[in-house]
């Protein structure tokens, strides 16, 4: 066993010394590289990314792809150093940039001389990462079929079942030497043989009946009612990316939710806010998002807005639309009330096409006040009221309509 | 073949005709839809027909008085940063106010601590400064760290680089609640 127990241990110290030796002779070669462009990527990423990308695109400033070929070194340092002084100086190159980006003046940065080859070593050799980020991007799309497609694969293959055992029918028939009959002869000889029998009749126009008072019913209490619909919209806004994806709160763009009635539809400026610099979206591509270019009159190419330019409304289709003599507040319920959005509105940030979610009836309504307990703390401008209704309705939970919520005229008038 | 052509029609009809894009019925439509204008819609009195109007050139509404006065461009962002006062007092309601603003306006790209790390991917908006860097100066002459309250309100406003301005979603009280927060989280520190 001894014996054993000692070449195990010298394999083990083989092994992790072979290791070590391994791992030093990686490491210096590796720093040699990657180093300097990691640390270069983390000096980007901090210093430039809000005014430059790694292509070729325009932001606030020019695209850096390729820019070490276009421009040497010492000049790319200098100009970084102080592009002011650079363009004083009257350097051509310099004055021609500052003129092509709307004469707005690059920050200056003082990088060490390290810091200014990490950053170098990564303008020259950015990774090539994004196309990796627009394919993972572009997979969701071909996920899921709508229920209609799905509908009429299954009605199809019916029909072609049909087909099928009619057409096996025959051909057993004329193995035997009889008759063959046609698609309707066959339809119509079963039709004569089911309704021969008055018990089949009976039975079958009680469930049609059934069946037509429950789509009568149904059509009635759908009356007015129109949850899950769900319009095209003039431009496929996918409410799926911009709150689920990107985590952007509703708020940002229905900001008037807090102090009005309506929750507000952004207008374009707010898409504005971050469409000035992304131009392409993940699913359809730059088709959708030139919609508001053409909306308000923005040029994608150049960045610049179009001078005398007549600017069109979105018209967005409404969904959600109380009837006139109901009235409702956002800001009560979103402010006073607390309630979250996704209460009435549901999963909005899962859906990539918006639709109704409630039923938005009067039942629903009241249902809803009657379970909701008010929020009594930290709201100083109704502490003496709830002071009192905490006397009235001791012990008792105090919901909406305990306090009025249930008036006929806090609604309708 | 002429049977068979019809009810392949019918049964493709029948499955395509459902479909939520239509509203359904309405009892009594002139119930529901009163003469008075809604805020998104049409009408026929405009040259435009847009319902949504633009206030008069000039009005102020009540409580929108201007509290800051410079202009979106470079001097005048430089100006703010020397010049501009906020008018709210640097409190606990007021910066927490701040807090709640922020989540909703700003934290999708700053992140939560203003240490960029937002839930915004893109590459162009997924790294933003640091407000606690205190090491480049930024185009204000100052690191994002020292910044001032004018800085930062200016920025809000006529927005900065690849920021957008959001003065149409945020009011003027609203900003500067923001300012009172950003100036905390330029104090916070990684370590």
């Amino acid at each position: 066993m001894l014996p054993e127990n000692g070449i195990g241990e010298n394999m083990k110290q083989y092994r992790s010394v072979k290791a070590l030796i391994i791992i030093l002779l990686i490491l210096p070669i590796s720093n040699l590289f990657a180093d300097d462009i990691t640390s270069g990527e983390k000096l980007f990423k901090q210093n430039c990314t809000a005014c430059h990308t790694m292509t070729s695109a325009r932001l606030v400033g020019p695209g850096l792809e390729g820019v070490t070929d276009k421009y040497e070194k010492e000049w790319l340092i200098k100009w970084i150093r102080n592009s002011q002084e650079l363009i004083a100086s009257g350097d051509e190159r310099a004055i021609a940039i500052f003129e092509e980006y709307n004469k707005v003046a690059m920050t200056s940065f003082d990088f060490s001389d390290q810091e200014f080859s990490d950053l170098l070593a990564y303008l020259a050799n950015p990774p090539v990462i994004e196309e990796a980020i627009a394919t993972s991007n572009n997979i969701p799309i071909e996920e899921g079929m709508s229920t209609s497609t799905k509908l009429m694969i299954i009605s199809l293959v019916l029909v072609t079942l049909v087909y099928l055992l009619v057409s096996l029918k025959n051909n057993l028939k004329s193995a035997l030497g009889k008759d063959t009959e046609t698609i309707p002869e066959t339809l119509i000889g079963q039709y004569s043989l089911f309704i021969s029998n008055n018990i089949n009749v009976i039975f079958v126009s009680a469930i049609f009946t059934i069946i037509m008072l429950k789509f009568t019913y149904d059509g009635l209490m759908g009356v007015g009612v129109t949850t899950n619909y769900q319009p095209s919209q003039p431009i496929e806004f996918s409410h799926k990316i911009h709150a689920g994806q990107n985590g952007v709160d509703c708020n940002y763009c229905h900001s008037s939710a807090r102090k009005s009635k309506h929750s507000g539809i952004p207008s374009a400026n707010v898409c504005m806010n971050c469409h000035t610099y992304i131009n392409e979206g993940s699913i359809t591509g730059t088709t959708e998002i030139q919609k508001i270019y053409d909306a308000i009159g923005f040029d994608p190419k150049t960045r610049t807005y179009i001078d005398g330019y007549v600017q069109k409304p979105i018209e967005w289709v409404r969904i959600h639309n109380l009837p006139d003599h109901a009235y409702f507040n956002h800001s009560q319920h979103v402010v006073a009330g607390g309630i979250e959005c996704q209460e009435c509105h549901g999963p909005v940030e899962e859906m990539d096409v918006l639709y109704q979610y409630s039923e938005l009836t009067m039942d629903w309504c009241v249902e809803c006040h009657r379970e909701t307990e008010v929020q009594m703390e930290g709201n100083n401008y109704y502490t003496h009221l709830h002071e009192q209704l905490k006397e009235k309705y001791k012990g008792e939970k105090i919901t909406v309509d305990k306090m009025g919520g249930l008036e006929c005229a806090k609604c309708h008038y | 073949m002429k049977y068979r052509f019809i009810i392949i029609c019918s049964i493709y009809l029948l499955v395509t005709s459902c479909s939520n894009d239509g509203r359904g019925y309405e009892y009594m439509p002139n119930m529901y839809r009163s003469p008075s204008l809604e805020t998104y819609g049409k009408n026929k009195i405009f040259n435009d027909s847009i319902n949504a109007r633009k206030p008069v050139a000039g009005t102020i509404a009540r409580g929108y008085l201007k509290t800051f006065n410079y202009g979106p461009s470079l001097e005048d962002y430089l100006l703010a940063g020397e010049h501009a006062i906020n008018p709210l007092e640097s409190n606990s309601d007021n910066i927490s106010d701040g807090e709640a603003l922020y989540s909703m306006f700003c934290e999708h790209c700053h992140g939560p601590d203003g240490a960029g790390g937002g839930s915004i991917t893109h590459p162009i908006y997924s790294v933003v400064p640091y407000y606690n860097d205190d090491k480049q100066k930024r185009r204000s002459g100052t690191t994002m760290s020292e910044l001032k309250s004018g800085h930062i309100f200016h920025a809000i406003t006529y927005g900065l680089n690849a920021m957008g301005p959001h003065a149409s979603q945020l009011t003027e009280t609203e900003r500067w609640k923001i300012v009172l927060y950003v100036q905390e989280l330029q104090k916070y520190s990684n370590e």
